[in-house]
């Protein structure tokens, strides 16, 4: 345990090495959300648009979204890159879980995205949009829980994209392909509530709308208590199962491992 | 040598593109699969655009087909951009690896080499096909009447277009001369500005549409042309001269980085680090 913690501290220090990717991608989050608002706002002056929903919440929901996004940003090349360079053969080795190693890296960075970049952006988003707070108390709690959740479902079905490496040379289609259909499919960029009937219906049966949208909702109290306890268990489930293909995944491809030079 | 003629020239970028289709060809089913992994990605917004108008109809009076005419404009300008350009777009590349001083001792202008020596087909299909998609199912349904005058100014718009957002690459290639690194910064202006650009300037706060205007001229690239075809309400906020001046701005910008452009070479000492 004490193992991965390093790891994952010194992935956390090699975050603060890169100062000027630190601040793009914190103004890249402003900006977005800067431009997302101007253009429900412009939705909204068309009267009753919006359905008496409050301005307020789509706000709050678009921040919320953007800026979790940010946090849940992950390495995607890091496991293509030990794979093409062949250090992977001496990191399957060195004694600890592989799985592991890249799980404490990824963290590490979430845990610097938080600190670093969800709080002051959230803090700002407060004066510049009007940021609504959670429901209450015990909302902001089940928040907590269900976005750790969110980040594992993301986590798992990034990994059993990851894992392709092992059988592709370059993974860059399969990732942005991936990226697409979780920007669309997740509500991370429209509410998933304003989309039509047969998409919703389509997206109940994928895991993407346990990565955003369960914590989101939860987080403004959209989200009827009895179901959240099911939302909840639906994420757990997910990820069960997610971790399960790529466990498969992984026994395979370690089994079939060509290192090309190295 | 150097005045061996245009013909000449035109000889040498035929080679350059075969050979550039070669390497394509190469890898067919990798750079297929690169094709359709950008074409998915661009069509992230555009299918956002989609859902938000099934719900809304239309935002401040601009409706599905006028907002996607104007978004077409992006494409088909960035693709043509990528088709001529790719080789300015990755110039920083070049000279971090050292591989720039290669093109210095070559009988060729040095910006000819750049332009011809790399294609991005992916790309510029990538980008091309959501374009023509977006152009095609709009094109004929928001009132144009596409007559010699209408389709002259469409085709020097869309040059124009891919003028500009080629200056604003070269600009920032230029301080790769000083071994400067700006290509985060300068991917975070240009790929933000360029998102901006999807929806009229107008829905925008004022220091926004001066910065879409002056600074990073992309309103010229989508939002003035299309205004000349579909004339909206709210092009009054704006100088109707604005309309027809998208060629003017891509000259413009394009004479002024490239005087910028042989400065820099001038000033140009290698990073020294041939990597190939």
């Amino acid at each position: 345990m004490r193992l991965y913690l390093e790891l994952a501290k010194k992935s956390f220090q090699n975050n603060i090495v890169y100062r000027a990717d630190y601040f793009a991608s914190l103004i890249n989050a402003i900006v977005l959300i800067f431009v997302n608002i101007a253009i429900w706002k412009a939705i909204n002056e068309e009267e009753g648009a919006l359905g008496g929903l409050q301005l307020n919440i789509l706000i709050t929901y678009i921040v919320i979204s953007f800026l979790m996004q940010t946090v849940y940003q992950m390495d995607e090349y890091f496991i293509e890159g030990k794979v093409r360079t062949g250090l992977i053969s001496t990191d399957l080795l060195k004694p600890f879980y592989f799985r592991l190693f890249v799980f404490s890296y990824n963290v590490g960075s979430m845990v610097f995205k938080f600190i670093m970049q969800f709080i002051p952006a959230m803090l700002l988003s407060v004066f510049l949009f009007r940021l609504l707070p959670p429901f209450n108390t015990q909302m902001l709690l089940y928040f907590i829980l269900s976005a750790i959740l969110g980040y594992l479902v993301l986590y798992n079905i990034n990994f059993i994209v990851w894992i392709s490496s092992f059988w592709f040379y370059w993974t860059f289609s399969l990732v942005t392909i991936k990226d697409a259909a979780v920007m669309i499919l997740s509500g991370a960029l429209i509410p998933i509530w304003f989309m039509p009937t047969w998409l919703i219906d389509f997206i109940e049966l994928t895991p993407f709308n346990a990565i955003f949208y369960t914590p989101i909702l939860i987080y403004l109290g959209m989200m009827p208590e009895d179901e959240i306890f099911m939302s909840i268990v639906k994420q757990i489930l997910w990820i069960i199962a997610l971790f399960g293909i790529g466990h498969i995944l992984w026994k395979r491809a370690t089994k079939k491992l060509v290192v090309q030079g190295g | 040598m150097r005045n061996s003629g245009f013909l000449e020239s035109l000889n040498v970028f035929y080679q350059y593109s075969k050979l550039s289709l070669k390497v394509m060809l190469e890898f067919k089913l990798d750079r297929s699969m690169i094709t359709l992994a950008i074409f998915c990605r661009e069509m992230i917004a555009v299918v956002v655009m989609l859902l938000i108008l099934a719900r809304f109809l239309h935002i401040r009076g601009w409706d599905m087909n006028q907002l996607f005419f104007l978004y077409s404009f992006l494409f088909i300008s960035y693709s043509l951009f990528v088709f001529i350009f790719a080789g300015v777009r990755d110039f920083d590349q070049l000279v971090h690896s050292g591989e720039f001083d290669r093109y210095l001792i070559r009988p060729r202008g040095l910006l000819f080499q750049v332009v011809a020596s790399k294609i991005d087909l992916p790309a510029t299909l990538g980008h091309g096909v959501v374009g023509v998609i977006l152009f095609m199912n709009t094109a004929f349904s928001v009132g144009i009447t596409w007559n010699m005058q209408n389709i002259l100014f469409y085709i020097s718009v869309v040059v124009g277009g891919a003028v500009i957002q080629a200056s604003i690459f070269m600009l920032t290639a230029c301080m790769s001369f000083w071994a400067i690194r700006i290509e985060n910064i300068r991917n975070l202006i240009f790929f933000n500005a360029r998102r901006i650009a999807g929806y009229p300037i107008s829905f925008y706060p004022a220091f926004i549409q001066k910065m879409l205007i002056f600074i990073v001229p992309f309103s010229f690239v989508n939002y003035f042309p299309a205004q000349f075809f579909i004339r909206k309400e709210d092009m009054n906020l704006f100088w109707d001269g604005f309309m027809y001046m998208t060629p003017v701005v891509g000259v413009v910008m394009f004479v002024v980085v490239s005087l910028f452009w042989r400065f820099g070479v001038r000033s140009y000492s290698s990073s020294g680090n041939a990597l190939y």
